[in-house]
């Protein structure tokens, strides 16, 4: 049965004559380059939400390069991976904005500032 | 040690780009942010550009430039931006684009499903958080970005930091990726553990799990099955044997490709087969994230006494003839 090629990405994905085109370092050096953004970002800004945001680029990071490797040595258990990667986020989303919420309640502010005493 | 790239031209564009993000991070006086971004963009496409022509005979697809471009340009913006609310619009793009990469890689499946939970699902609770947590507009400041959205915290240690990280990173990646094999035929002699096995024995054992599938293949090719018939792949996935299911004579069908089962059916016999027990936890952790988040953001409603009693009585019954 011929795989769906409905556009000329998945086409050339798909074919295995091209398969030599994938190559590792393209695609990590982009994994890495995303989730060196995500942890400065998470280093610099003050915004609680935008720093659980940064959380998921570094997720979204990791995925790539989970599948990336994964495509490289044709097993599926990187794509498997990401799956699970995808329920951590989900959860740690749910968890984080009702923290979030919670602790902007109490504060009246998204500062991460605002909970300095916590620091101890 | 073989190098991808010289690592000089690789610490360089990593200083680069971090200079480039140092500028381009929110401050309180005006800073040139578009010009540190368009520094920052061009060190991450000078790594890129030089990765393909050192090694033009592995470049990749066209569409990975476009897609990578965008969602490392739209990553730059997530942490950029001063509204909260088009930080994560611009994730919601990195998102889509990174579903692209995906596509490239042909895990089709990964990035159907990224696009619907990651953009359709998680980024509208973040939309909706940051609309629920934003303080209520009050007339003097307007359109006034409160102070701790429009000044980066550290933006100099941060950006030395995480481009430090990159430096390495990158340093190790290239140096290690120039070992790994990059052809086909190069794949196929790796050793075994570090696969399960060789692709067309995987294949063909997925397919032999779908009798299905093969007899409706078969039968697109033009060979006559019927429903109750026995068929069993080989371990190329080249030949078909069919057993009749009233005893009769089995016979072989070559095929002239093999059979090989798709992204969807590969990735759902490898989750579910290969790693159940993962499956297992990943609900009990979806099971615990849910159950937390409802305790986490439940209201405490303060009643007094009267108000108490007043529920009691509803409760049980006797003031509640609604």
């Amino acid at each position: 049965m011929a795989p769906m090629m409905w556009s000329p990405v998945l086409a050339q994905a798909a074919d295995p004559g091209v398969m030599h085109e994938v190559t590792l370092a393209h695609y990590l050096f982009v994994a890495v380059a995303m989730f060196v953004l995500g942890v400065v970002g998470f280093l610099t800004r003050r915004n609680l939400i935008i720093m659980f945001l940064c959380t998921e680029l570094m997720f979204q990071a990791a995925g790539i390069a989970l599948i990336a490797f994964g495509r490289f040595y044709l097993e599926y258990t990187g794509q498997s991976f990401v799956i699970f990667v995808v329920t951590v986020a989900a959860a740690e989303a749910a968890m984080a904005l009702a923290l979030v919420v919670l602790l902007f309640r109490k504060r009246e502010s998204l500062s991460a500032e605002a909970w300095q005493e916590l620091k101890g | 040690m073989d190098h991808l790239l010289s690592p000089w031209l690789v610490y360089s564009a990593c200083a680069v780009g971090a200079a480039g993000l140092c500028i381009a991070l929110p401050r309180k006086t005006p800073t040139p942010q578009a010009l540190g971004a368009i520094l920052a963009g061009a060190a991450a496409g000078l790594v890129i550009l030089a990765l393909t022509f050192t090694h033009f005979e592995h470049r990749p697809n066209l569409y990975f430039y476009i897609f990578s471009i965008v969602a490392l340009g739209s990553a730059l913006r997530v942490i950029t931006h001063p509204k909260p609310v088009y930080a994560a619009l611009y994730f919601i793009l990195t998102i889509v684009a990174s579903a692209g990469l995906y596509l490239i890689l042909s895990a089709e499946f990964m990035a159907f499903a990224l696009i619907i939970v990651y953009a359709g699902a998680i980024l509208i609770t973040y939309l909706f958080v940051i609309m629920l947590a934003s303080q209520s507009p009050s007339e003097a400041k307007d359109d006034e970005i409160p102070r701790y959205d429009a000044e980066a915290r550290e933006p100099v240690a941060a950006a030395v930091v995480g481009f430090v990280l990159l430096a390495s990173l990158t340093g190790l990646a290239f140096r290690g990726a120039a070992e790994l094999p990059a052809t086909r035929d190069a794949i196929a002699s790796l050793p075994r553990h570090t696969l399960s096995g060789p692709r067309e024995a995987r294949e063909a054992r997925i397919m032999s799990d779908m009798p299905r599938r093969v007899r409706a293949i078969l039968r697109e090719k033009g060979h006559e099955v019927a429903d109750t018939d026995a068929v069993a792949v080989s371990v190329d996935g080249r030949t078909v044997t069919i057993r009749p299911a009233g005893g009769g004579e089995a016979r072989t069908v070559g095929l002239t490709e093999g059979l090989s089962p798709t992204n969807v059916e590969s990735l759902g016999f490898n989750l579910l087969r290969d790693h159940p027990g993962s499956i297992e936890i990943a609900g009990v952790i979806l099971l615990m994230a849910m159950l937390g988040a409802v305790v986490l953001s439940r209201k405490q409603v303060e009643l007094d006494e009267e108000a108490k009693s007043r529920q009691a009585r509803l409760l049980s019954g006797d003031g509640g003839e609604a």
